[in-house]
């Protein structure tokens, strides 16, 4: 029996009936991967451990609640004793000591992590095309790309290779690739997953989170995803509730906001259409609509652009080619070695955020920019405090169109940085999102977005869930991927 | 956004700009800062920023060491040490 789209829920039942055996799903989930290596989702497999692990399970059981689960970690979380890239060229010898903490809870709860994916280079990327390791391909057409930074992760789902992949979501970098391959991404709140052994990015935002076929699945990864973690000083200290629990009650009343800011007529007919169908059909489950204002959500953006790459500019400041990593060749002197070590290691993309973030930070224009983009963002988040008084979650598109064409937004940074106009704003007020599969445009698949108030992820993965028992676009698969 | 700028935020970012690149990422830059400025719209006046979207306080611990001294394990991953340090060109002459 065939492995391939099966959702996680469907494999552990498989596996929980012996109608597979661990070391067979395990087998068939390389063989997946192999046959279909030209989507370039992985950048390094961990075939024999993952091997010895399934064998370990067939010979003596365990009842985890993830037991035996192939599960693809993102190239950013720290795995002990395998490659950990992050995507860039500055890290391609790099093999950790240790686990990342999310990495601990997911293999103690039995999942097996068959390797590492492919992703913009140290997540700053929305199609995947910053990767020191090649583009990943869009398993919804050749030249399209999978949206990023998480886009290995996301092929590899949407490829129907593994049945669930961790990413992480700084800007959207879940979200927008889930959308653009037609998978279910939940980014939580801000804190509930620990960030230790995450690659840092732009520590105020960064959050990991789980990416599969659907909600339900999703809700049962960040059941084990989520805990307390005294190495990580933002860890949230909050009980981790049953993220299951609630997915079956029906959402009947459910008041859902549509921002009065987002101005949908700047999008395509079809982008538009897929979400007005959406949001009749949640009108046919028992929601309520309500126009909710976010008078400051326009500069989300803007914010962005200052928050993140200041952030960057420091947290990268650690590669300097001394305690890990690559190292340059014959430095004369210590400055030398520190600018060519990054200069070589670092590409184009990353230069660039690294730059601004040491414009907007720097004597002189820190007030105008740093502390200024730190003042609207509390603006944003006051924003979402007041309307979520009046409504439970929030609903928009994810992203502004289906998947595009590698190469297709040209060479303007701009272009590809309002790619995540509608994933930021969660980012910025720390908020749950989820994205969830809503139609398809010219055999391309697309997104719905959700956000949920604070500690909120149930409301989400509730209406997440409710939506797709009564569709099937979380069922489309692409064409043209090999079995 | 012009060169001698570009220069000065690449020395502090200890980055080097090939000169085939200077004008490209001069220009890029010079757009990023531009799109950022809306942010001058927003009055925030008497605004507290927000540094995180967590605001509570860090919690404390009891100061106890926990970690193992595994000073083996880091320098093995190095690009060069020896058995006590992290190596790197003569700093002092």
């Amino acid at each position: 029996m065939s492995i391939q789209y099966k959702s996680l829920t469907e494999l552990k039942t498989m596996l929980n009936n012996n109608e597979i055996s661990n070391t067979e799903l395990i087998k068939e989930t390389f063989s997946l991967i192999k046959s279909n290596a030209e989507l370039n989702a992985f950048i390094t497999l961990n075939e024999e451990e993952s091997m010895n692990k399934a064998n370990k399970l067939d010979n003596s059981p365990i009842s985890e609640s993830l037991a035996g689960i192939p599960i693809a970690q993102k190239d950013l979380f720290c795995t002990k004793d395998l490659k950990t890239t992050c995507g860039s060229n500055m890290l391609s010898n790099f093999i950790p000591p240790y686990s990342a903490t999310v990495i601990k809870n997911l293999e103690n709860a039995g999942c097996i992590s068959v390797g590492k994916t492919n992703m913009d280079e140290f997540a700053m990327g929305s199609s995947n095309e910053t990767s020191f390791y090649g583009n990943v391909q869009n398993p919804w057409g050749k030249n399209l790309v999978p949206g990023g930074s998480s886009g290995g992760a996301a092929a590899a789902v949407a490829a129907g290779i593994v049945p669930a992949a961790s990413g992480t979501d700084t800007g959207g970098s879940i979200r927008q690739p889930a959308s653009l391959c037609g998978i279910t991404g939940i980014k939580p709140t801000y804190g509930r997953i620990s960030r230790w052994g995450m690659i840092a990015f732009a520590s105020s935002l960064d959050q990991a989170g789980p990416m599969a076929r659907t909600a339900e699945d999703c809700a049962l990864l960040l059941n084990e995803m989520c805990s307390h973690d005294d190495k990580d000083t933002t860890s949230l200290n909050e009980d981790v509730p049953n993220f299951l629990e609630n997915l079956n009650s029906p959402i009947k009343g459910l008041k859902i906001g549509l921002v009065k800011e987002f101005d949908l007529s700047k999008l395509d007919n079809e982008v538009v259409k897929v979400f007005e169908e959406s949001k009749k059909h949640y009108e046919s489950l028992g929601a309520e609509f309500i126009e909710i204002s976010l008078p400051n959500i326009s500069l989300s953006v803007p914010t962005y652009y200052v928050v993140a790459p200041a952030e960057c500019s420091s947290n990268l400041s650690r590669f300097d080619g001394v305690k890990f990593g690559k190292r340059c060749e014959n430095p004369k002197n210590l400055e030398e070695l520190y600018i060519k070590t990054r200069s070589e290691g670092f590409g184009d993309e990353v230069k660039r955020r690294i730059l601004i973030g040491s414009y907007v930070l720097s004597a002189g224009f820190y007030d105008a920019y740093y502390k200024k983009a730190q003042q609207v963002r509390r603006l944003i988040k006051n924003d979402f405090d007041s309307a979520f008084k009046n409504v439970d979650i929030i609903m928009s598109p994810t992203t502004r169109g289906a998947a595009f064409e590698a190469g297709s937004k040209g060479d303007d940074p701009i272009q590809m940085y309002l790619e995540d106009l509608f994933t930021i704003p969660a980012n910025l007020a720390g908020l749950p999102a989820i994205s969830i599969p809503n139609g398809i445009i010219d055999n391309k698949p697309i997104g719905l977005q959700l956000i949920g108030n604070f500690l909120d992820e149930s409301s989400l993965l509730q209406a997440a869930h409710n939506f797709q028992i009564s569709t099937d676009w979380h069922l489309k698969t692409p064409t043209g991927i090999k079995s | 956004m012009d060169k001698k700028t570009v220069s000065t935020i690449a020395y502090l970012s200890r980055l080097s700009i090939n000169e085939d690149n200077e004008e490209k990422i001069t220009k890029d830059l010079e757009n990023i800062i531009k799109f950022v400025d809306q942010l001058n719209a927003a009055d925030t006046e008497n605004i507290e920023p927000l540094a995180s979207p967590l605001e509570k306080t860090a919690k404390t611990r009891s100061d106890n060491i926990s970690a193992k001294n595994r000073k083996e394990v880091f320098l093995e991953r190095s690009p060069k040490s020896n058995e006590d340090y992290f190596l790197v060109p003569r700093v002092v002459e």
